[in-house]
């Protein structure tokens, strides 16, 4: 009996001390994982913004350098802004439209948040950033319909096109948010879906044409939404625009607003954070909608560079050199 | 489909600037420090609060100042059909978020270090405007489980259908694919905390519903202050009576137990003889 | 590092870039030689060879060793680094040091300290300090002194900003002749800067654009040959009058 005892104390009191270990040991760890910021930074970013400057030398409402570059298939582009870096690959599947929806196609956005672009991130299940930064590309899509839904449809009620977005994170030197929606965009403007008919007896056979029979076509897009992710910082709320990794870790709030070149605001997010008047946000979306004027012109620049690229590759394909034979 | 009659009335017959009718009762779950329900229409919500309490994931400690965590989820009746899963999907943790920073912006954290406060907020009857429904009700609770915070935070949405803003989407008219406005806003300090939006609206239109969101957030702000004042009276009143009432309890308690005991030694005393 | 004796004849890899795998020293073919290693070699048997890519140095009269640039530190005892306080326990104060493990900061290891006047760190204080022992697996030690006993520069670093760079900066920062970019920044502008073995400096200035300005010229300035450096810090210092 004594034996027992002793022995469920002795367990008892190891399994408290293992308890105690293994907090310090995930103290350590979590410190591991996140940014370390020294308390210097954090008053030195507010000091410097009150005279107009960014640690990285950018005016308040200066963008980083934004570059935007294609993959060999159609629908995969690389986004760069400033040291962010997201992947963003589009892909195409014929499946049953939902039951409210049998003429509309759809459109879905995953994204990938790997702990290879900050140690922060967890491996596996997305976190709660990661569905947020999904939801708001998603929003400023979907529901401003820059996507036309309806040419997706193949078969009412049947058969549609579903178009998957998957966003990957490379690198995560602060704004996810809107080097993920440039990445998205792009994609789809440079994506092709297969061209199908509709043939056998009752015209309800769906014929898929693979690319070298036919040419794929693109999507329609109707309109670019682009996102513009503002940080407020301090305790005058300062505003600026395009947060870097550091800026993110100290600021009070953020709140991003997506807008075409048509003057419409498509989405807007502002989840909480410090609570600012409401002429700020009427001044923020007025910068905005310039900014994303800007950043449209670039991607459809890059776009267009792409398409001439591609033609230019099919041409060499169709014409071989001279010399060459079959 | 017309959503505002030529005559300027909406589906369910009220103005384009009328809110729904609101309800508010706190004290709804007994276990909770803090709770309410709040009832905008036919949406109904209830939020609970627990804390502030020892932090339960070691690992999440912050020493300067409090956890917040929230949690939303739609009971499985709350819409029309079942839903098949009522948490854990992308809405929720979107919306569990949006909320846990709202309620993070008026909560005076640094008063309450090394500590958790868990807010659970779920939707019983789903009508539209579920997340402004959640944000009062979160508010209430917290008011009620006395933590300290800067301002009430109280929310309202707002869209944009047949050319006319409208306040207080119910269901109908939030599925109509129109714009859809939900703004969060610090009634004193006026400043707003949360803003979201989707669909499309050119900007000037868009500062009109933003604007129209934000009166009824200050209308709903003084419903919410009317009933924490009338809350706070009752309290008082009623924890008069219920030091009287537990005193009655335990006198019941000890003059049964003693007839019991008396019984029970008379049994024994009669035995013997 | 100690190896064999061997005769004398040095690597034919001195001042050349080396890669992980390759072989500078054949000990056999030496004798009676006293060779001392330095970071970035090992001893496989009789042959020397390189565990980290980098260039390979030679100083008489017998040190080896390979010089490279990494993001991350590898603590040795006697450095002057920048540390960042993440946590605090009763007996040594946590800090970070880009290292392979935190180091211990023991809370009387400043001038003048006992058990009265330990100073109070929050987390996120930036250091200026003195790794005193740095044996492999266990946790470095710093401390706030310097070998006699007085504080001398070490301490707390108030205000300014501290920028992350490589250890081959931060080597080039400390190396005299001075680094001819802080040379020419210090000829026109006033500013304060500490520069840690490990991969971190830090710039105070009385103006923020002075501290933004020297921090990203250096920063910049990494990448970039000496001429480039020469006609990089010309542009910016025009641009400033």
């Amino acid at each position: 009996m004594w034996n027992y005892d002793l022995f469920k104390r002795a367990i008892t009191l190891s399994y408290k001390r293992f308890r105690r270990i293994l907090a310090g040991e995930i103290m350590e760890q979590r410190l591991a994982n996140s940014l370390i910021m020294t308390v210097n930074e954090k008053n030195f970013i507010e000091a410097a913004l009150l005279s107009d400057l960014r640690v990285d030398g950018r005016r308040p409402f200066d963008y980083r350098k934004l570059s935007i570059s294609f993959g060999r298939e159609d629908g995969s582009s690389e986004v760069q802004l400033g040291n962010t870096r997201v992947m963003g690959f589009v892909t195409g599947q014929l499946v049953q439209p939902y039951r409210d929806r049998p003429n509309e196609g759809t459109l879905a956005i995953y994204t990938e948040f790997s702990p290879m672009a900050d140690p922060s991130f967890e491996a596996g299940r997305p976190g709660e950033s990661a569905i947020e930064l999904g939801r708001i590309v998603d929003r400023g899509l979907r529901e401003s319909r820059a996507v036309d839904t309806e040419s997706l449809c193949v078969i009412s009620g049947k058969l549609v096109w579903a178009i998957r977005i998957d966003l990957h994170i490379i690198d995560n030197g602060g704004n996810l948010v809107d080097a993920s929606n440039v990445a998205a965009l792009a994609a789809l403007s440079t994506f092709r879906r297969p061209e199908c008919t509709l043939g056998g007896e009752d015209g309800q056979e769906v014929i898929v044409h693979p690319p070298e029979a036919r040419e794929p076509l693109p999507l329609i897009i109707h309109h670019l939404p682009v996102a513009v992710t503002f940080a407020f910082i301090g305790k005058e709320n300062v505003v600026v625009i395009d947060p870097t990794h550091h800026e993110e870790a100290v600021m009070g709030g953020s709140m991003t607003a997506t807008l075409n070149t048509n003057g419409d605001v498509c989405a807007i997010q502002k989840a909480g954070g410090e609570g600012v008047l409401q002429s700020v946000i009427m001044q923020c979306l007025r910068i905005a909608s310039v900014k994303s004027g800007d950043i449209t012109s670039k991607i459809k620049s890059a776009v267009e560079s792409y398409n001439t690229e591609r033609s230019l590759r099919k041409i060499k394909r169709h014409n071989p050199p001279a010399g060459y034979k079959h | 489909m017309e959503y505002v009659s030529p005559e300027g009335l909406r589906l369910d017959g009220r103005r384009p600037m009328e809110m729904r009718q609101l309800r508010a009762e706190i004290g709804a779950v007994s276990g909770a420090d803090g709770s309410a329900i709040f009832e905008m229409g036919n949406t109904k919500v209830i939020a609970a609060v627990y804390g502030p309490r020892e932090v339960q994931h070691r690992s999440q400690l912050n020493n300067d100042k409090a956890l917040i965590r929230c949690e939303y989820t739609m009971a499985n009746f709350s819409t029309g059909d079942r839903t098949r899963k009522p948490k854990g999907d992308r809405r929720s943790t979107e919306i569990s978020l949006v909320i846990r920073q709202t309620m993070e912006a008026c909560i005076l954290t640094h008063l309450m270090p090394r500590s958790q406060i868990d807010i659970f907020v779920q939707v019983l009857q789903a009508d539209g405007g579920t997340r402004s429904a959640c944000i009062n009700a979160a508010t209430l609770a917290l008011a009620d489980a006395g933590i300290p915070m800067r301002d009430l935070v109280t929310s309202c949405s707002s869209g944009y259908l047949n050319s006319t803003p409208l306040l207080d989407l119910n269901y109908v008219e939030d599925s109509a694919g129109g714009p859809d406005v939900t703004v969060g806003i610090l009634p004193k300090l006026d400043k707003v905390t949360l803003l979201q939006m989707d669909a499309k609206l050119p900007m000037d239109i868009f500062e009109n519903v933003m604007q129209l969101a934000t009166e009824g957030c200050k209308a709903v702000a003084n419903y919410i202050r009317e009933v924490l004042i009338q809350n706070t009276k009752q309290l008082e009143n009623r924890h008069a009576d219920q030091l009287s009432l537990s005193l009655f309890r335990k006198l019941l308690l000890y003059g049964f137990c003693s007839w019991r005991i008396i019984k029970f030694l008379e049994k024994d005393v009669e035995e013997e003889t | 590092m100690e190896a064999k004796p061997s005769s004398t004849s040095s690597s034919k890899f001195v001042d050349q870039l080396v890669v992980p795998g390759d072989v500078i020293l054949d000990l056999s073919s030496m004798a009676n030689q006293t060779i001392k290693l330095g970071g970035g070699l090992r001893q496989d048997g009789d042959s020397i060879s390189v565990m980290k890519a980098g260039t390979l140095r030679f100083t008489k009269p017998n040190k080896y060793w390979v010089e490279s640039s990494h993001k991350r530190y590898v603590p040795s005892a006697g450095d002057n680094v920048l540390g960042v306080v993440v946590d605090t326990k009763p007996e040594n104060f946590l800090v970070d040091i880009k290292g392979p493990a935190l180091a211990f900061l023991p809370v009387l290891a400043f001038e003048g300290g006992t058990r009265r006047n330990i100073p109070k760190f929050e987390v996120g204080t930036l250091l200026y300090v003195r790794v005193v022992n740095a044996n492999t697996g266990m946790n470095p030690e710093l401390s706030c002194m310097d070998a006699s006993g007085k504080a001398a520069e070490y301490g707390v670093l108030k205000e300014g900003y501290m920028f992350e760079s490589s250890t081959g900066l931060s080597r080039m920062l400390l190396s005299s002749p001075p680094y001819p970019v802080l040379e020419a920044l210090g000829k026109k502008l006033s500013f304060e800067i500490a520069v840690g073995i490990n991969g971190r400096f830090w710039v105070n200035a009385s103006q923020s654009s002075t501290v933004i300005l020297v921090g990203n010229a250096i920063q910049k300035s990494e990448s970039l040959s000496m001429v480039q450096q020469k006609i990089y810090i010309e542009k910016l210092l025009k641009s400033i009058q």
